[in-house]
C-alpha cells in the first residue's frame, strides 16, 4: 500500500469508526426519539391532537433561565417541593424527565383539556396513596391498565394513569382512555395524524422546549394586528402550521417556523415580523437596553415558510424586567 | 514570446498503440495522480484549513468547561462551522487549489505533453485526476468534520445525541456535494483558463455574495443551494439577515447534480479538443 492510500485509509477510518459512533449513538442513546422529540409513548397521543408541545425538564432546570427566572420566585419554593416530595414520593427538579402535552379538537359544545404524558422515576405507591385520599377520587380499569378518575361521570372528569414505571399520563378521562387504547392497539394515535407527525419530525433535536401545531390550532389565531393606516389594523397572513424550538442555554434562543399558503404570504409575514423588529429598533434609540433586541431576532423565508430566529442574552432580558435586574446580578453568570 | 509546440488530440492511427477504455484509462490515471496530490504542500495547508475547526471545537470545549460565559450553544456552533466556515469558505477554496490545477499544473509544469501522449484519452485524464481530487478532499475534509460534531455534540455529555447524528450524516453528504460541485465548476475553470486561481477567488467571495440578495439571484449561485440542503440555520445580519432564503431542498439537489454534470462534461469536452501550448 502507497502512502497515498494510507493516508486515505487512516481518514476513512476515522470517518468509519464516526460513523459507527453516530448509528451506535442512535440506536443505543437511551434518550433516543421515535420520532423527532417525541418518544415512543408520545406517539400514542389522540390522534385529533391540535398541537403538541415538549419540555425536556432536565435541560429546563439545569438552564440559567431556570436559575435566574424560578428561583428568584421566593424562598417557599424549596418548602414546596419537600411538601410535594413527602407526600408524593416525587421531586419534580430531581425526577422529571420529559414532559408532553397535546391539546385535541373540542368535542361539541365541550371544551376539551390538555392532555400530558410525563416520563421520569415515580413513586406509583405515594402517588397512588395520594390519590386515593383524595376526595372525589375512583379507580378504574381501562384495557388492564388502572387509572385514577376525579369527578368520574361530571364534566370536566380528570384521569391519571401510569403507562408504565416510568411515564405517567394526565388529562381527561376520554383522551386518557385514548391513549391507552391506542398504546395497547400500537396503532392509531399521532402516526394517523401524518401532518402533525411531520412538523414534529421536523424539531430541531436537542431542544428544551418545542411546539408544533397545525391548521385547525392557528386558524383560531388572531387575523389582524393593531394599527396600520386609518386604524385599520395589519391583516396577517394565515398560517398553515408553526414550528417552535427553543433553548435557554447559554442564551434565550427561540426558532420560529411558520408555512403560509404561498411564498407571496410567506414574504408578506416575514415583512411584518421585520417591521415590528424595526419598530424596537427606532425604540433602542430612546431605550439603550433595547438596542441589542433588534440584532437578536432575524427573519428569513423558504418558499411558503417563514423562519424567526431570535436569540436574547439574559442580561437583555434582565434589562427588559427591572425588577429583576438585582436578583440576577446575585444569580451567578451563566448558571 | 518563447516558441511553443502545440498539442493537439490526435486520433489513434494505425502505428500508435490503441487508447485505453475510458474506464481503465481513468484508473491509471487516479492512481498517478493520488500520489501526487495527498502527499504535497497543497494538501498540508488544505489539512490545516480543513481540520481548523477541530482545534476551535477543542478551545471551545474547554472555554466551556472554564465555565467562561460562551453566548452559544456547542450545536449552534457547530452549525454555524458547517454553514459559515466549511460551505461558504473552507471547501470551496480547497475545490478552487486542487480543481483548477487539475489541468493548469500540467501545463505549467511542462508534463503535459507526457500525459496526453500516452495511450489515454484526454477524457480519462481529466477523470482520473478529477476523482483523485474528490478522494483526496474528502479524505481531508470528513474526518474533520467528524471529529468537530463528536467534540461539539458531546461537550454537555452524551445525552441526546442520537437525535443529531442524522445532522452529522446529513451534513458530511452536502460537504461531499460541494466539493463535487465545486470541483466540477473549477475544473472548468483550470481547462479553459491559464491563471484561474484569480477569478475563481472572485467567483467565491464576490459572485457567491448574490446568495444573500432578494428574488432570483441567489439561485445563481452554488452556495444557496448548499446551504438550503442543510438544517442549520444560524443568526446572520446584513442583507443576508433581510434577504436570506432557503430553497427547496429536492430541487437543490437537483441543481447541484446538474450543475455539477453540465461543469465536468464541459470540462470534458474543452480538454478533450483544446490545443495546449506548452512554453519551451
Amino acid at each position: 500500500m502507497t502512502r497515498s492510500r494510507m493516508v486515505v485509509f487512516a481518514s476513512m477510518l476515522v470517518v468509519g469508526v464516526g460513523v459507527v459512533a453516530a448509528v451506535g449513538a442512535l440506536y443505543l442513546d437511551p434518550a433516543r426519539a421515535a420520532v423527532g422529540p417525541l418518544e415512543a409513548e408520545g406517539l400514542a397521543l389522540p390522534a385529533d391532537s391540535k398541537f403538541v408541545m415538549g419540555l425536556d425538564v432536565k435541560r429546563f432546570v439545569a438552564s440559567p433561565f431556570y436559575a435566574r427566572f424560578a428561583n428568584d420566585r421566593g424562598q417557599a419554593r424549596p418548602d414546596a417541593f419537600a411538601e410535594i416530595e413527602e407526600k408524593l414520593g416525587l421531586n419534580p427538579e430531581r425526577d422529571l424527565d420529559r414532559v408532553v402535552i397535546a391539546g385535541r379538537e373540542a368535542v361539541g359544545t365541550k371544551k376539551e383539556a390538555g392532555l400530558a404524558i410525563v416520563t421520569g422515576r415515580f413513586d406509583r405507591y405515594k402517588l397512588g396513596r395520594a390519590a386515593e385520599e383524595r376526595p372525589g377520587v375512583t379507580t378504574k380499569n381501562h384495557q388492564g391498565t388502572p387509572m385514577y378518575l376525579y369527578n368520574e361521570g361530571a364534566r370536566g372528569a380528570l384521569a391519571i394513569s401510569f403507562l408504565d414505571d416510568d411515564t405517567l399520563v394526565l388529562g381527561s378521562q376520554r383522551s386518557v382512555e385514548a391513549v391507552i387504547d391506542n398504546r395497547s392497539s400500537g396503532a392509531g394515535g399521532l402516526r394517523a395524524n401524518a401532518k402533525l407527525l411531520a412538523l414534529i419530525e421536523g424539531v430541531k433535536p436537542g431542544s428544551t422546549f418545542w411546539v408544533v401545531g397545525d391548521q385547525s390550532l392557528l386558524s383560531r389565531m388572531p387575523s389582524t394586528i393593531p394599527g396600520g393606516a386609518g386604524g385599520s389594523g395589519v391583516q396577517l397572513p394565515s398560517l398553515r402550521s408553526m414550528v417552535v424550538t427553543g433553548d435557554l442555554d447559554p442564551v434565550v434562543a427561540l426558532q420560529i417556523t411558520g408555512e403560509t399558503v404561498d411564498a407571496a404570504s410567506a414574504q408578506n409575514l416575514a415583512d411584518i415580523v421585520r417591521g415590528l423588529v424595526a419598530m424596537a429598533s427606532l425604540q433602542a434609540q430612546q431605550k439603550p437596553e433595547l438596542q441589542q433586541l433588534a440584532s437578536a431576532v432575524s427573519v428569513t423565508t423558504q418558499a411558503e415558510r417563514v423562519l424567526v430566529n431570535a436569540r436574547f442574552p439574559y442580561e437583555l432580558l434582565d434589562s427588559l424586567h427591572p425588577k429583576r435586574r438585582g436578583v440576577a446580578d446575585a444569580a451567578p453568570a451563566g448558571q | 514570446m518563447t516558441p511553443s509546440a502545440p498539442l493537439a488530440a490526435t486520433p489513434p492511427t494505425g502505428d500508435v498503440r490503441p487508447a485505453l477504455p475510458l474506464g481503465r484509462g481513468a484508473r491509471a490515471v487516479f492512481d498517478l495522480a493520488l500520489d501526487g496530490m495527498v502527499w504535497s504542500r497543497r494538501s498540508l495547508a488544505m489539512a490545516v484549513l480543513l481540520a481548523l475547526p477541530v482545534v476551535l471545537a477543542i478551545v471551545f470545549r474547554i472555554v466551556l468547561q472554564s465555565d467562561l460565559r460562551v453566548r452559544i450553544t456547542p450545536a449552534d456552533f457547530y452549525g454555524a462551522v458547517v454553514t459559515f466556515y466549511y460551505l461558504r469558505f473552507a471547501l470551496p477554496v480547497a475545490a478552487l487549489f486542487y480543481a483548477t490545477s487539475l489541468i493548469a499544473d500540467e501545463v505549467d509544469g511542462k508534463t503535459l505533453t507526457f500525459l496526453i501522449t500516452r495511450p489515454v484519452r484526454r477524457s480519462a485524464i481529466l477523470l482520473g485526476k478529477f476523482a483523485a481530487y474528490v478522494v483526496t478532499t474528502l479524505a481531508l475534509a470528513l474526518p474533520a468534520a467528524v471529529i468537530t460534531f463528536f467534540l461539539l455534540a458531546t461537550a454537555n455529555g452524551w445525552s441526546g445525541i442520537g437525535g443529531r447524528v442524522a445532522d452529522l450524516f446529513r451534513d458530511a453528504g452536502v460537504m461531499a456535494l460541494a466539493l463535487v460541485a465545486y470541483g466540477a465548476l473549477f475544473t472548468r475553470f483550470g481547462v479553459v483558463l491559464r491563471r484561474p486561481v484569480i477569478p475563481g477567488l472572485l467567483f467565491i467571495f464576490v459572485w457567491e455574495l448574490l446568495a444573500n440578495l432578494p428574488g432570483y439571484m441567489p439561485r445563481v449561485t452554488l452556495t444557496a443551494w448548499l446551504r438550503s440542503l442543510v438544517r442549520h440555520r444560524p443568526p446572520q445580519e446584513g442583507l443576508s439577515e433581510v434577504f436570506g432564503q432557503i430553497l427547496p431542498a429536492a430541487l437543490s439537489l437537483q441543481v447541484l447534480a446538474g450543475a455539477t454534470i453540465a461543469f465536468l462534461g464541459l470540462s470534458l469536452w474543452i480538454f478533450s479538443r483544446r490545443e495546449y501550448v506548452i512554453e519551451q
